[in-house]
Order: C-alpha cells, then structure tokens, then sequence
C-alpha cells in the first residue's frame, strides 16, 4: 500500500490502482474538513441559528411555507424557499420597491371569530411584536396562538440578557409532558419575561433602528390568519382521523382540550416547530 | 433527586423522538415487531461466531466450492443496494428531483446492503485478524482488491451519506451544531453522490469481471474490452436496473406495513420508467454477450455451450427464465406507460426484475462453480450448513432492524407528512 511496505513494487499498475484510491479518500477528506471549517464560520459569523432555521424550515409542508405575497394574491402559489427570511429576499424588495409594501393598522379586527390587533408586527410561528417606548418590543402569542397553547403547564422563557435570534427558539410551551418551541419573531436582548396575567410573554432590546421587514402587517396579517385557520382545520382534521370542514362555528378557547392527544402535533405545526 | 422513569413518562419521550406529524405505532407494537428479528440477529451472530473463532470447516464450502450461499448474498445485496448510488446520481447529478421522496430511504438500504455485504465478507475470508492485509499488501491485478477497496471505500460514503438523514432526527436537529453540520454537509451531498457513483460502477463491474476472468470455469469465461471481460459491464447496467426497482419495492412494502402513504404516486412511476429502460437495454446487452460465448467464446474453448446446459438442475431453462421472465417481461411492465399505470403490475414487474438480478448472480456463483470444467469430473454438490443460513438470515435481520429503526425515527420519505394533509400534485 506503501512505499515502505513488504511487497510494494513501483508498477504502473499500481500507481494508477493506489493513486485513484488515495484520490477517493482524499476528496471525501476534504469534503468532511470544508463542511466542519464552514460550520465553524458559521458560528463565528453568528449565522449559525439562522443556518438551523433554514435547515429546518425545509423540512416544513409546503402549507407551512406559502410566501407572505402569495397570501396577499401579489404572487399566487409561490412558496417561500428563503426560510421566510424577507430581509434577504431580492423578489420582497423588488415588491418593496413597486410600493406593494403593506402599511401596519390600527385597533382591532375580527378575523374568523378572533380578535387581532393590527397595531403590531406577526411572526409566521404565530408570535406578535408590539413597539414599546424606550427602543424595547413586546413580544407575545396572538389570539391563534393562544387557543393552540390553551392552558400549558409551563412556559419556559430564557432569562434576561439572553440574546435571542431571530426565528431561532423564543420560548418553550409545556404540556401533557411535551414541549413545543415558539420563534422567536426579532433579534434582541431579553429584557423581562411576562407573567401569566401579561398579555405579553417577553420584553426585547432589538438593535436599533427596529426592523421588521420579515414580519407581517395589516393587509398581509387578514390573508394570513384566514389562511392559517385553514391550515389548523386540515391538521386538526387528520389529528382527529377524519377530514374535517368549517362548519360557521368559532375555534374553541383551547385547543389542547380538543385534542389532548394530538397536542403537540398540531401546536407543533401551526407554530412552525418540526 | 431523581425521578424514576414511569413506563408512560418512556413513552412519552420515546414519542418525542419521532418525527412531529407522522404517525408510528406504539412502542411495544414497535418492539414486538423487532423482537423476532432481534432474535433472528443473535442466532446468525452466534452462528458467524462459530465461523469466526472456530473456522470455517463449519461451513459445507469446500475447495471445488469457494463461493457459496455467502457470496451469493453478497453480490445480490450489493446489486440490490445499487439503487442508494444510482437514486443519488439521478437527484444530485441528473437533477432529477422526483428522487427527494425517497433517496433518504436510497440510502438506508444501500448502508444496510453494503454494511451486510461487508459484515458477511469478513466471515467468508475466515480471518478477521488478517482482513487488513488486503489493503496492506494490495495485489493490484485482483479484480477481488479492486472489490475491497471500493466497498470499503463505498461504505465510508454512505455512512457520510447516512449522516446528514441520521442529525435530522427531531431530538438531533434541535441541537444548533448538528444542524448546521448537517445543512453544509447537505449542500455537498453531489460529491458524495459523484464518489458514489464512481465507486459503485467500479466495483459492481468487478464482481462481473470476477467471474468473467476466470478461464478455468467456461461457463462464466468471458471475452471484453481491455481488460474487462463483458460481464464487468453487465453487472454495473444490471445493477442500475434494479436499483430503482428495489426503492420503489421497498417503499411499497413500507407503505403497507405502517399503513401510510410515503410516496407520491409519479415516484413509482419514474422509478419504474427508469428502471425498465435500462433493465431492457440490460437484456439485451445479455441476449448478445450470449450469442457471442455460445458462438464464439466456448466453442474456442473446446465445449459447446448446449453441454454447460445438459446437467441438472441447471437446464436451458434458467438461461429463459434469466432473459425472458425475469428480463424481458419486467423490463416491458416497466416501460409500458398503460402497463405501469397499475400499481400492482408496475410492482410485480420491479418485483420480477429484483429476482432476476437474484438469479442472475445465482447462476453466476453457484451454477459455475457446479458446472464439472473436466471430463471425468462430476457436476460438484453444494447445501449451505445452517452456520452459512444463520449468518445469511443474520444479514436479512440486521436490514430489517436498520431499515425499522431508521424508518421510525428519522425521515426516510420527506413527503410522508404532506401527503397526510392530502397535499398530493398530479
């Protein structure tokens, strides 16, 4: 095998015979070496939490994935392949620049028997996020979101001064043993966690200037429940074995109690935790 | 303080390790399911033991009978593992993106195939000490080292390969290390795909060429192209063949056993199509290389082809069986658009082509080694002991068990949760 071993002979036959073979070793070598070299760039660059949302956002349905410009009918069918990460998404800014850009409300609406307020930005994991003075955001679960997480057992916040990142892991929600990740809708410091009386769950120092063009507003934020109640009623449907059809009724206050069985895996889905 | 494990708090996280939104059986269903093959697994290794430590007397090989029932397995295994390498060439290299539903499952069985074929290698030599010496000391002029070196080497790909499906695992991806190395080794799967295919077409033709080098046996001697003797070739197109048609079996027998669409129904079909395309280029390759060692290749030999025919069991018929049955017809199932449009023929047709590649290396082991090469020899007699069954049916178990425990808790069939939505295109 080598030079210096009993029986190696310089033959053509040889050289060509190990040289292929040491080539094969080597190319996978060098292949496993750039992806842990690459990794590690990726965690020095601070890119490594978007790089496992990423990861993980293909593996979503393509349900799950519809571009937010497709909810509004601008681009029908199109499904988001950039980890619904609209910063860095050239087909959004083209939108932007054609002034297709949603404008955030004000007060309240009833969407299919929920109420939501349009004077925030929506998370697609079903998070809001509410400007506050002092450059701090709220951050909390809409009406959807609530009735999905129903009564948890716990809900595990990071401590202040966690710095969180954008659509990597906000908070955890507890029940019936099971745990589901809830995203975290911007980058920022953990400032406070809400108590169970808070209609807000944390209080963050994003950067400044706040940006939030990731994020759903008015406009995009009707299409975007409808959808999404749509979505739960397909999910829970199959949870429950049977097709299920909207019937003109209201969704319960807690879903959990609907579907104490199959908790995890439709709270799991609607709030984009694979 | 600690608290105890209650059996329902196990479960409980059992469940927490499969994939959110697809349905698994209960864990003691699952374990029930395991068991015989579990049982199956210590029976076989006890027996590869006995070889291993004690020789391989305990098998009924002899020196006229140097392949047996284990080699059998290992030439069909690999060729049925071809599907991982070519399913792999098809997505990353022909782009053929209808291959993402199932080359996670592509990949399983080619590790379980190789692993096995590797595993059963190692007791076949008989010297598990020594089985370094093959590289050590390479004789670079065996088509058996071209053999070792690229099964080894192909192994080490597909466990690389098996990584990436393995870190997907729900538990695993929630780990922000893992799923970073997973995403970039993801994103350079058509290096792997590429070495894949490097290496299989290497050493599925030299199991071929194996055979058709051997000027003592007639009946496999073949002539070539330089220094590959025809059967090189017709080892690599066959094993292309039923590669795919063994995804699409698989993923069948899957399908039925948890009950659950894993598949899109266009995923059968381009498997199939695919597979009966080149299946049939395959038959026809064989019908001539006949033609050429019945015409040509024996006769300069000194023996006429029909005499290699004339000992029993192995009449003319196997040869029919091996172009027609189990050639011809599968390779027209699969190619006929109304005849693929039945489920069930387009899968009796990947079926018949799986059992063809089975008996094509049936005939190549066992027939040429029976054939009697001397007039005054007797055609030789060979039934594997139950040592070279148990380490046989070890290797099915070993599959089995992989393929189970892959299948449960990692995502083998990506459109497995969005077909539960119902979210089939057509």
């Amino acid at each position: 095998m080598f030079p210096w071993v009993y029986g190696f002979e310089w033959t053509a036959g040889r050289i060509v015979f190990l040289g292929i073979f040491f080539s094969v070793l080597l190319v996978m070598f060098l292949t496993v070496a750039f992806v842990f070299l690459k990794s590690a760039v990726h965690f020095r660059t601070g890119r490594a939490y978007f790089i496992q949302w990423k990861s993980l956002f293909h593996e979503l349905p393509r349900a799950s994935r519809a571009c937010r410009h497709a909810l509004t009918g601008h681009l029908p069918g199109r499904v988001c392949e950039g980890a619904f990460e609209c910063r860095e998404c050239s087909k959004h800014g083209e939108l932007l620049e054609q002034g297709r850009e949603a404008a955030i409300g004000a007060g309240a609406e009833e969407i299919m028997g929920m109420t939501v307020p349009l004077d925030r930005y929506y998370h697609r994991g079903h998070c809001w996020v509410k400007p506050l003075k002092k450059g701090l955001v709220a951050v909390g679960l809409d009406e959807l979101g609530r009735r999905l997480v129903g009564r948890p057992d716990a809900v595990e916040t990071p401590p202040p001064g966690t710095w969180l990142v954008a659509n990597s892991t906000a908070f955890w929600v507890k029940r019936n043993g099971t745990a589901v990740r809830v995203l975290a809708p911007v980058d920022g410091e953990v400032i406070a966690a809400g108590g169970p009386s808070d209609d807000w769950i944390l209080k963050v120092r994003p950067p400044a200037p706040l940006d939030t063009r990731h994020l759903l507003r008015g406009d995009e934020v009707r299409a975007w429940y409808r959808r999404e109640v749509e979505r739960l009623e397909l999910i829970a449907g199959r949870a429950d074995g049977a097709p299920a059809l909207a019937d003109g009724g209201e969704l319960c206050a807690d879903l959990g109690e609907a579907f104490p069985e199959r908790w995890d895996a439709v709270c799991g889905e609607m709030l984009l935790d694979t | 303080m600690t608290t105890a494990l209650t059996p329902s708090m196990l479960l409980q996280r059992e469940r927490e390790l499969i994939r959110r939104g697809v349905d698994r059986c209960p864990l003691p269903q699952f374990l029930m399911w395991t068991a015989p093959w579990f049982a199956l697994l210590v029976f076989g290794c006890y027996a590869a033991w006995l070889c291993l430590s004690q020789g391989l007397f305990h098998t009924n090989m002899d020196n006229q009978y140097a392949f047996g029932l284990w080699i059998f397995l290992d030439l069909a295994v690999i060729a049925l593992g071809a599907g991982a390498f070519f399913t792999g060439f098809l997505l990353y290299v022909a782009r053929k993106q209808e291959m993402k539903a199932v080359i996670n499952s592509a990949v399983v069985i080619g590790l379980v195939c190789y692993s096995g074929a590797v595993a059963v290698l190692m007791v076949d030599v008989g010297q598990p000490l020594r089985a370094w010496f093959t590289f050590w000391h390479p004789n670079v002029h065996s088509m058996l080292t071209e053999v070792t070196f690229c099964i080894t080497a192909y192994l080490t790909v597909l466990l690389i390969e098996y990584l990436p499906v393995a870190l997907k695992n729900r538990k695993l991806c929630r780990v922000t290390r893992y799923a970073v190395f997973e995403y970039e080794l993801h994103r350079l799967m058509v290096v792997f795909a590429l070495l894949g295919a490097f290496l299989s077409f290497f050493h599925q033709g030299s199991l071929g060429g194996l055979y058709g080098v051997l000027r003592g046996r007639p009946f496999a001697f073949r002539e070539g192209f330089g220094i590959w003797p025809s059967t090189f070739f017709l080892f690599i197109v066959s094993a292309a063949a039923v590669g795919p048609s063994f995804i699409a079996l698989t993923t069948w027998i899957t399908e039925k056993l948890s009950g659950h669409r894993l598949v899109e129904g266009r995923v059968y079909d381009t498997l199939a199509r695919i597979s009966g395309k080149i299946l049939l280029v395959y038959v026809a390759l064989k019908a001539a290389d006949t033609l050429v060692w019945m015409n040509a290749t024996a006769p300069a030999r000194g023996f006429a082809a029909r005499g290699f025919y004339e000992t029993q069991p192995f009449g003319t018929w196997i040869l029919l069986a091996e172009i027609g049955v189990f050639g011809l017809l599968p390779g027209w199932l699969l190619v006929s658009r109304r005849a693929r449009a039945s489920r069930a023929v387009l899968l009796c047709g990947a079926a018949l082509a799986c059992a063809g590649v089975a008996l094509n290396r049936f005939v190549m082991t066992i027939q040429t080694l029976a054939l009697p090469t001397l007039p005054f020899e007797r055609p030789a007699q060979y039934w594997p002991s139950w040592q070279e069954a148990g380490t046989f049916l070890a290797v099915i178990a070993f599959g089995v068990l992989v393929y189970s425990f892959s299948f449960r808790y990692l995502t083998l069939f990506p459109q497995e949760r969005e077909l539960a939505f119902g979210g089939e295109k057509e």
